[in-house]
């Protein structure tokens, strides 16, 4: 087995260079981008508008970065990635991966933050754009430096967690559904949909103990003009959590995994 | 007719052959449409009103649009797959046969996922939206051209695949119209409130037909009944246009 310092950027790469040439899946992306994040604002625009200009502590224009921001960090991932993880492991495709002298999750992990980055780059890029153009300049310039690594760090930890929770597909062989609401739980409890100041306090309180912040909240409050570097700790800690888990899974579950055929 | 009746027959058998799984998407759709109600409960409790819009509008759009969507992305699922079946030889296999190619392509296939929409739907509107027998024909009245606006702007944008040869036109206008058509019309304005009413009609999949539930009026009732006219006429025509055009990609797939 050799170390992920010697496969993992060259898989990060191929993967990033191979989504990169393909302009019409990226347009596509962008444009469904746009509209979801442009909707969103709007909708929270025209809420704090009429609810005398702030909610939960933000304004119009802290709103406006704040979802565009929140959109980007879950647009850039293939919402479909715990199926398709799972179809592959039910299928028994994953033995293909076994063959290789890397982790298999690792690898995994690696290709599909390779394959997300033209995305996230090309959303973040139209999302600032419109942004400005909608309410004016961010809040506060250094607040969205520090929401650039927070995206990124945002797509790894999503990642992480979807390839743990699809890793649950040794055992039952199916994840189908499970994509399903994991994405409930990362559009509420992640502060996709809703900022969690405005959540009501209990479901605030359960919201800040789970994993889901780090995937959106964390990128959208930085961008929203708070300056917040010790969020970014909170995504590397969840980071380091969700990696042992889905390594723990998939170890676990490769252990178990008989394939018939080929 | 009695060659499309029995395809969506073995559609639905096809769809429920698999009990499990049949009922396992319903629940996970189901759940689906919860959490969209769970957000506008949040949502509307912690601002009110917006742009006229509160809670039990906004129910009734989304039952509205459950219902509408449910029954075409359910029943006539191909609806939204119209420009990949083009781009990938799908079609191809439906040319052969002695049935009209796009009612058959239409009902080819059936998907349960989305049937846990229309279930959804109906059971909001009995449980939240205050059914009254007149309520209740006007609901049905409007999910119906509801869904026949929707079904033609999907084949529509769909069938521009014949022009292009690519499909994700179709693929953004099915993600545009069915988001545009959950969120209240009256929070856009200008030019993007004009486009919900012409190029992507999503006022006329939910918020129109909701507003007739609430208070009829003949503007909107002829509006709603036009719009499902046009667009059911342009996606016909664009399609049958675009067969004309066609040449095989030489694959053979199920369509």
């Amino acid at each position: 087995m050799t170390t992920a310092r010697t496969w993992a950027p060259v898989a990060v790469r191929s993967a990033a260079r191979r989504a990169a040439r393909d302009p019409g899946g990226l347009a596509v992306s962008a444009a469904f981008y746009a509209i979801v994040a442009s909707v969103l604002s709007t909708l929270w625009r025209t809420a704090t508008h009429s609810h005398g200009g702030v909610i939960a502590g933000y304004t119009a224009v802290q709103l406006t970065w704040y979802f565009y921001f929140a959109e980007a960090a879950v647009t850039a991932l293939n919402p479909r990635q715990i199926e398709i993880t799972g179809d592959d492991i039910a299928s028994g495709a994953v033995a293909v991966d076994m063959l290789r002298p890397a982790s298999v999750v690792g690898m995994r992990i690696a290709t599909e933050f390779g394959r997300c980055l033209p995305r996230l780059g090309v959303c973040t890029v139209i999302g600032s754009v419109l942004a400005w153009l909608i309410s004016g300049a961010p809040p506060r310039p250094v607040a969205l430096l520090l929401a650039v690594p927070a995206l990124l760090l945002a797509v790894l930890c999503n990642l992480a967690a979807q390839h743990a929770v699809a890793g649950s597909a040794f055992w039952v062989r199916d994840a189908r559904s499970a994509w399903f609401l994991y994405q409930k739980l990362v559009f509420l409890l992640g502060a996709m949909l809703i900022p969690i100041e405005a959540l009501p306090l209990w479901l605030h309180r359960i919201a800040e103990v789970l994993p889901f912040v780090t995937m959106a909240y964390v990128p959208a409050r930085l961008a929203a003009g708070h300056v917040e570097p010790q969020l970014l700790l909170l995504q590397l800690g969840w980071l380091a959590v969700l990696m042992v888990a889905a390594v723990t899974v998939f170890d676990a579950g490769e252990r178990r995994l008989q394939v018939v055929g080929g | 007719m009695k060659a499309i009746r029995a395809t969506m027959r073995a559609a639905v058998t096809d769809a429920w052959a698999n009990r499990s799984a049949f009922w396992t998407q319903l629940a996970a759709m189901a759940l689906n449409d919860i959490v969209w109600i769970l957000f506008w409960v949040l949502f509307f409790g912690k601002v009110g009103t917006v742009a006229g819009w509160d809670r039990t509008r906004v129910l009734l759009l989304l039952a509205m649009v459950t219902t509408g969507a449910g029954v075409v992305l359910g029943l006539l699922s191909n609806a939204r797959r119209i420009g990949q079946l083009l781009v990938n030889g799908g079609l191809d296999a439906a040319l052969a046969l002695p049935v009209r190619t796009l009612p058959y392509l239409l009902v080819r296939r059936v998907d349960a996922v989305n049937l846990g929409d229309v279930a959804f739907g109906i059971g909001l509107f009995l449980v939240a939206c205050h059914p009254t027998p007149e309520r209740a024909a006007l609901y049905v009245l409007g999910a119906t051209a509801g869904a026949l606006v929707l079904v033609g702007f999907l084949v529509l944008v769909g069938s521009l695949a014949f022009f292009t040869g690519r499909s994700e036109a179709g693929d953004l206008g099915f993600q545009a119209v069915i988001l545009l058509a959950s969120y209240p019309v009256d929070i856009f304005s200008g030019a993007t409130k004009a486009l919900l009413y012409t190029a992507i009609p999503a006022a006329f999949v939910s918020a129109v037909p909701a507003r007739l539930v609430d208070h009829v009026t003949v503007g909107d009732l002829v509006a709603l009944i036009g719009a499902a006219a046009v667009f059911v006429a342009l996606a016909v025509g664009t399609f049958s246009i675009g067969i004309r055009r066609y040449t095989s990609n030489s694959l053979w797939t199920r369509a």
